[in-house]
């Protein structure tokens, strides 16, 4: 989002053919930028929530462990696998978000574009990732309490790369239209931010579910 | 949808030549993207369900005049579901928009910005809120809600009560951002007015606490439908949701109250705000210590063979502690606001009646605090914390009826009556003070909660209790008279037919809103002061002032 005027942009940075801006008012102060610090908010407090859940199937896997049974039914499967190559999948988006943000500031859009797409293949792995253990969970909600949790907490943590990839594609069709460019890629940043704060978030969900259980 | 908006930035040429069609009537106010027109609606609408919150909050005061006979206005069934219909619409349905409504008109005037961070956010913010406070109330029609018997109607309420949350923390967002992002040049965080530091503040305690109630009310909505019950089901829902009126948590709705309070003494006293750096610090930590969702006690056993467990001692030290420690930023902001009123030139206007009345009150629920936290003491889950809630959360409410009073002219283009508000101020004081003492003394003899009453628990002579409960409910209907005569003072200057029409800063104001028109033109300001402190017109008017004795001389 482009929110100082273009007139001042050039004349912090003047250039060939851009002595007629010389006039132009000095800029204002750099602020934060709005949506950035707006996704930080937004994408602290969607955290928040799925960390809560997260906190409470600890608290009560504790409570449970502690009074001598065992957390998961026997005919549970919660296996690490499908959770290990879901973080692998974010983990590695991680790259290609980075390498989106650096080609719009370099003001490649193709290749910011195309950086974006290959996040959102990881972000679509994440999900099949999931998708795949809870067909082989083995857990039953409505004989099982603590499937309400895993299976909730998990679609939390879907919903959350769901939206993130949402994001993302909303700044690419933005970026390849133009609307973005080097000097105004806010809004990728502001999607890069969304999603690796999702990334951490997804992290203690396969901490909590899959290597704890 | 049409959204009309302030433009943020510089438009570009072919956006500035076309001219688009301006919406009217209901549709220019459904695609309103103007901070003054969502904050408006924010207000209008929380005091329109302020009569849900009024009317049931009277039911269950009369309820308890007779604490023997069981049924006296209301089956036990029904008024379980009052009672959580009173708490969940005064907190969520009222203080919070209340306080979000005026924080989206008031802050960026404040601060020198032509709009809110995210308009159209803020205005989705609002409609959402809107849609989620009415099917919220339509639940509790259907027999859902909190011990309700419809299952149905319990899943609409968690649904609508998380859409509600969700608005909320969307409006938030819109107005945090505003501050940190879209202050004016020269306007360092420093020189923030107090209301939006305490609004930057607030919200951010909000974003860390609202979401942690939202997350548990899934985990129910989950269980409810398809689960085992282990959250309880309909009659084990409020125990996930009441943390969020006890203490710490308590407090951080609260804290808006501080900001209003901090802009209106000085203004009235006519004296800059004594140590500026000292009342942000106290605020921002008055604010840190309101975080309180690591104390909630959401859930415990996932089987009903296991015993819930205490409090552990791990959360336990630190709640007490916050409950102490929590007193100095309050006593400090106190001795802050005694210190420019006393070095001052006092005005006694509405708006200051507004803020000593809430600053009381809330001295009042904050020390009630640390009785809940004293051992001693044991009024745990007695109507003394019933009596703090009320504090706390009517000091909120009073302060911002306070806001209203003084931002007025602002946000609807008219003072209110000074007559009526300062009736207003008096009955609502006047009422908490009786409303809140009776109900802290039963809890002394140990009347419980009504949610947890029962009769064997009274230590102290059952008549006295009736006596004190009686006393209360004439308290409770002083206050609802007093919210009637400001919502009326109010919803008049809002069509235009109540008040007067003010000059653009009658109160001689300190802060950058004062600076522009009364109401506000789109945009906000067409020039802006130079701001070296956080008192710009203040500068500028004792500057002018200093210039013509020198001339003079």
């Amino acid at each position: 989002m482009a929110d100082t005027p273009a007139v001042a942009t050039a004349s912090t940075a003047p250039g060939p053919g851009l002595e007629i801006f010389s006039e132009a008012p000095a800029p204002e102060p750099r602020r934060p930028r709005v949506l950035l610090v707006g996704t930080a908010m937004a994408a602290g407090a969607a955290a928040t929530g799925v960390l809560a859940m997260v906190a409470l199937y600890v608290q009560l896997r504790d409570e449970t462990i502690g009074s001598g049974r065992t957390w998961l039914p026997e005919d549970a499967n919660v296996e690490l696998t499908p959770g290990n190559m879901g973080l692998v999948s974010l983990v590695m988006s991680m790259v290609t978000v980075a390498w989106a943000v650096y080609a719009l500031r370099n003001n490649d859009r193709v290749h910011a574009g195309l950086a974006i797409l290959v996040s959102m293949t990881f972000g679509a792995a994440f999900i099949t990732d999931t998708w795949y253990f809870w067909t082989q969970a083995g857990l039953v909600v409505g004989r099982d309490p603590q499937a309400v949790l895993i299976y909730a907490i998990t679609g939390a943590s879907v919903a959350m790369v769901a939206a993130g990839m949402i994001f993302l594609l909303v700044m690419a069709f933005r970026a390849l239209g133009g609307q973005l460019t080097g000097r105004a890629s806010e809004g990728v940043e502001a999607a890069a931010l969304f999603w690796y704060v999702t990334i951490a978030v997804c992290a203690v969900v396969w901490y909590a579910i899959y290597v704890t259980k | 949808m049409t959204v009309t908006e302030a433009p943020r930035d510089v438009q570009d040429a072919a956006a500035v030549d076309i001219e688009p069609a301006s919406p009217t009537g209901l549709a220019a106010l459904v695609g309103s993207g103007d901070p003054r027109a969502i904050g408006n609606l924010f207000v209008g609408t929380s005091l329109l369900f302020l009569l849900v919150t009024a009317v049931t909050g009277l039911l269950v005061g009369f309820e308890q005049v007779d604490v023997e006979k069981a049924d006296n206005i209301l089956s036990s069934d029904t008024l379980s579901q009052v009672v959580t219909l009173h708490s969940i619409s005064g907190l969520f349905l009222v203080v919070l928009p209340l306080l979000l409504g005026i924080a989206t008109a008031v802050v960026p005037l404040q601060i020198g910005a032509s709009t809110v961070a995210f308009p159209r956010a803020s205005a989705a913010g609002y409609w959402s809120f809107l849609v989620g406070g009415g099917l919220l109330l339509a639940s509790y029609a259907l027999n859902g809600g909190p011990f309700g018997g419809d299952a149905d109607g319990v899943a609409l309420f968690i649904v609508a009560f998380v859409l509600v949350l969700v608005a909320l923390c969307v409006a938030t967002v819109s107005v945090v951002t505003t501050v940190v992002a879209l202050r004016a040049p020269g306007m360092t965080l420093r020189r923030t007015p107090l209301f939006s530091w305490s609004m930057l503040v607030a919200g951010s305690i909000w974003l860390l606490t609202l979401p942690v109630l939202a997350g548990i009310l899934v985990l129910s909505y989950v269980d409810l439908t398809w689960g085992t019950g282990f959250m309880g089901g309909a009659n084990g829902l409020y125990s996930r949701i009441m943390w969020v009126f006890w203490q710490p948590t308590l407090y951080a709705f609260a804290i808006p109250a501080l900001g209003i309070i901090a802009d209106i003494v000085p203004v009235f006293a006519q004296r800059r705000h004594q140590r500026h750096a000292v009342a942000m610090f106290a605020i921002g930590l008055f604010g840190a210590l309101s975080f309180g969702a690591w104390a909630n006690v959401a859930v415990t056993g996932l089987f009903d063979e296991i015993d819930p467990q205490p409090t552990p001692w791990l959360y336990k030290g630190p709640w007490v502690a916050v409950s102490f420690i929590i007193v100095v930023p309050l006593l400090a902001l106190l001795g802050l606001w005694a210190l420019t009123l006393t070095t001052g030139k006092v005005r006694l206007g509405s708006p200051l009646l507004f803020a000593l009345v809430a600053g009381t009150l809330l001295l009042v629920g904050v020390a009630g605090g640390v009785g809940t936290a004293i051992d001693q003491l044991d009024v745990d889950g007695t109507t003394w914390m019933t009596a703090q809630s009320y504090a706390v959360l009517l000091a909120a409410l009073t302060a911002g009826f306070g806001a209203l009073a003084y931002w007025g002219p602002k946000l609807y283009g008219r003072t209110l009556s000074e007559a009526s508000t300062r009736l207003t101020a008096t009955l609502l004081l006047a009422g908490t003070v009786v409303l809140v003492v009776p109900y802290a003394i039963a809890g002394l003899l140990d009347q419980p909660r009504l949610l947890d009453f029962n009769l064997d628990a009274i230590d102290g002579d059952v008549s006295t209790i009736e006596t004190l409960n009686t006393v209360s409910a004439i308290g409770g209907v002083i206050v609802v008279l007093g919210l009637l005569l400001g919502i009326l003072g109010v919803v008049g200057a809002l069509i235009g037919r109540k008040g007067t029409s003010p000059g653009d800063d009658p109160w001689a104001g300190h802060t950058l809103e004062w600076a522009t028109s009364s109401p506000p033109p789109v945009g906000n300001f067409a020039s802006l002061p130079e701001i070296t402190s956080e008192a710009p017109l203040y500068d500028a008017r004792h500057a002018a002032l200093r210039t013509t004795t020198e001339a003079s001389a």
